[in-house]
């Protein structure tokens, strides 16, 4: 089933890198994958539509959560 | 939690032009560390350099630098070092490398701390800004491979924003679950000209956020009502400590809590030490290679309770069959992605462990929770007693158990103990006492062969006045062996003591239990490595070989009484096996005892006794 993310994070070089490798290598296929600045320039929104068995998605998840430079993780469906 | 974590409100040196070198080593002094493990190459010879005049115009009269600067054989052993000191003393560890070769020899350690949620900051040379992604000589991508393993790692290449980095860098390392921070360096930002602020940090504001909410969290009434009402109930309660309480320091609120309620406790490898593990109700190490008591009392328990552990798949094989009699599941871990990961619980609290321990210890007194749990005491007496460890005592060959007791005696359960990983190690978790929380440094959630001898040298150097045993593995100790010779350089007085059963020990039980016995890698027949010899090349004054069993007392004796580095080679049964085991992905129930501790099923009124649970 497809999935959508929608994650807050630090507008840097490397912090994309790091959370796209997340899925990427985690037998998570990444169908679609934007990001841009908010409002606020230092902060970026990363929408990522990825399909994947929704334990190791939920696991992913978690995994993301715990990036330091991460804001935000929403899932939807959640 | 480091000597001087609050530099004063204004910094002394606050408006001075510093080079980023400088700023680096002032950083670091800030911070408080007393230690430094590291290995030099052009890229991050400024910050040496920087460190050297540092050194020199802060020595104490007697000589002493306040931040002398340990050299390993191998960055690897730099990294272990580092991890060592933080894991025996609870502050960080402090590695500093060259780019290219001198952090991808890094990569081992930091996932290594990673995985075991060590607080370790590395600080690496890199090129030159203008020369990143260029195949420069000595380039390495430090931040996609550090990325990848570490709790975080920064690429600095904005020379203003390198001092809130390194100072962020040790603040990320401590907080929350503690772990390894890599800070990458280009030289030109080590050799550009910078004012010294004295103080700030990045605003990091999602890690930060978090951070605030887990310190925050507090348990309710409503929330002590519900763990309590289920305790109550409970006849066969289980706590099942981890790694967590040793890293946040909640050993002591573990051990008020559990006495206050008598609640057996059962640790994790990481968690050993976290309650001492000859009290009458420390039930020691459950798990693949666990006590049979821990096991069966993981299995017979109806409330099971997990303070900063984490249901790893050497303890919980079979998540489905682990614990399959308890009613009631808790967990408490400063990790939210920990809680539920591997098995559902019925009530959970995030937050700082030594917080809701002493909470709930303070609830239940309150409230006069006083569970009569004398049936289940004697119950676990018994099957401490009916299941004890135990090994081949009647073989004419060296058995590694007798080993371990005989240290054991002269130790009396104070020494700090690091170790390779194999076969030697389990049976290092099993048969030593530990009283106190940092005195067992073992490499747990990655395995990885080598960590002792270097863990032994940052460890001796936390902790100079204690006796510091390196209990390694025949191949294991080769992974890192260059660090024989750091030991006697710096005269530390640790003691290597090399189980030797001719090979890779493990490997070899595996391959017997599991591809019949044919020993692929694992049988080098051929020259063997005379172990006393190259101890004694690379200066140990005392270096011995062991095997007569008839002379072991005395031998360990002179070992561990030895004023000054110490090696030791046993030559033991190389068929000895470890037991317990309950196999990969086997339940408890699946459990082998092994030949010489009686399983329930040996036993047969005890597993009646089970049965009735
Ligand atoms: C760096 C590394 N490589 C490979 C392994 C796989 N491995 C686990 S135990 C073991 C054998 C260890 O032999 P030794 O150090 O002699 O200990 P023993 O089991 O014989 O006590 C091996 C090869 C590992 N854990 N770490
Ligand atoms: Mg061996």
């Amino acid at each position: 089933m497809p999935h959508t993310l929608s994650i807050l994070l630090q507008n840097e070089a490397g912090t994309l890198l790091r959370v796209a490798g997340l899925f990427a290598t985690r037998s998570c296929n990444i169908d679609a994958l934007t990001v841009r600045a908010t409002d606020d320039p230092s902060i970026a929104r990363m929408v990522l539509e990825v399909r994947g068995d929704v334990p190791a998605l939920d696991r992913l998840v978690q995994k993301a959560r715990r990036l330091v430079d991460v804001l935000e993780v929403e899932q939807s469906p959640p | 939690m480091n000597a001087q974590p609050n530099p004063p409100a204004i910094h002394p040196r606050a408006g001075q032009p510093l080079t980023g070198a400088e700023v680096i080593v002032q950083v670091l002094a800030d911070e408080g560390v007393q230690m430094l493990f590291g290995y030099a190459g052009g890229a991050i010879l400024p910050v040496f350099d920087a460190l050297y005049r540092h050194n020199a115009t802060h020595a104490g009269e007697d000589g002493r630098e306040p931040m002398p600067l340990v050299v390993p054989a191998n960055e690897q052993g730099a990294g272990f070092m580092a991890a060592g000191y933080a894991r025996a003393s609870g502050k960080v560890g402090v590695a500093i490398v060259t780019s290219g070769p001198g952090a991808t020899n890094m990569v081992t350690p930091v996932q290594d701390c990673m995985a075991d949620s060590i607080p370790l900051v590395v600080v690496c040379g890199q090129v030159g800004t203008a020369a990143l992604g260029s195949d420069a000589f000595q380039e390495a991508p430090v931040h996609h491979l550090m990325g990848a393993c570490a709790k975080h790692v920064f690429l600095v290449t904005d020379p203003a924003r390198l001092e809130a980095t390194l100072r962020s860098a040790f603040m990320l390392a401590r907080s929350g679950r503690p772990g390894p921070v890599v800070v990458d360096c280009p030289k030109d930002v080590q050799n550009a000209a910078l004012r010294f602020h004295g103080e700030g940090e990045l605003a990091l504001p999602g890690y930060r956020a978090r951070l605030r909410r887990s310190d925050q969290a507090a348990l309710s009434d409503a929330e002590c009502v519900a763990f309590f009402e289920a305790l109550r109930r409970a006849r066969r309660p289980l706590l099942y400590a981890g790694g967590g309480v040793v890293a946040a320091g909640a050993a002591p609120a573990l051990r008020a809590f559990a006495d206050a309620f008598g609640l057996p406790v059962t640790t994790s490898l990481m968690g050993i030490g976290a309650v001492d593990t000859r009290a009458p109700l420390a039930l020691h190490m459950l798990g693949m290679h666990g006590t049979a008591y821990a096991n069966y009392a993981v299995e017979d328990c109806d409330f099971l309770c997990a303070l900063g552990a984490r249901f790893d798949d050497r303890v919980c094989g079979a998540p489905d069959r682990f614990a399959p009699r308890a009613r009631f599941l808790a967990q408490v871990d400063i990790d939210p992605g920990e809680v539920g990961k591997v098995k559902p619980v019925h009530w959970q609290h995030v937050g700082p462990l030594a917080r809701a321990l002493d909470r709930l210890t303070a609830w239940g007194r309150a409230h006069g929770v006083r569970p009569d749990l004398a049936e289940w005491h004697a119950h676990l007496a018994r099957s401490k007693r009916d299941h004890a460890m135990n090994y081949d005592r009647a073989s004419p060959l060296i058995q590694p158990q007798a080993v371990l007791e005989a240290i054991d005696r002269h130790a009396q359960g104070r020494a700090i103990v690091s170790t390779g990983v194999g076969q030697h190690q389990m049976w290092a978790a099993q048969w030593l006492a530990f009283r106190e929380p940092r005195q067992w440094l073992t490499s747990g959630a990655m395995g990885t062969m080598g960590f002792g001898l270097p863990a032994a040298v940052g460890a001796q150097l936390a902790r100079p006045d204690s006796l510091v045993i390196d209990i390694d593995g025949d191949t294991s100790i080769r992974m890192n062996a260059g660090e024989l010779e750091t030991i006697a350089r710096l005269e530390l007085p640790v003691k290597v003591l090399v189980l030797d059963n001719g090979g890779d020990g493990m490997v070899r039980q595996w391959q017997r239990l599991y591809y019949g016995g044919r020993f692929a890698a694992s049988a080098r027949p051929g020259r063997r490595r005379d172990f006393v010899r190259a101890a004694q090349a690379d200066g140990f004054a005392w270096a011995r070989r062991l095997d007569d069993r008839n002379a072991l007392e005395q031998t360990i004796a002179a070992f561990l009484a030895f004023d000054g580095p110490a090696f030791l080679e046993v030559a033991i049964d190389p068929d000895a096996c470890v037991y317990p085991m309950v196999g990969p992905g086997a339940s408890y129930a699946q459990m082998v005892t092994g030949p010489h501790i009686a399983s329930r099923e040996a036993a047969a009124p005890l597993a009646a006794a089970g049965a009735m649970f």
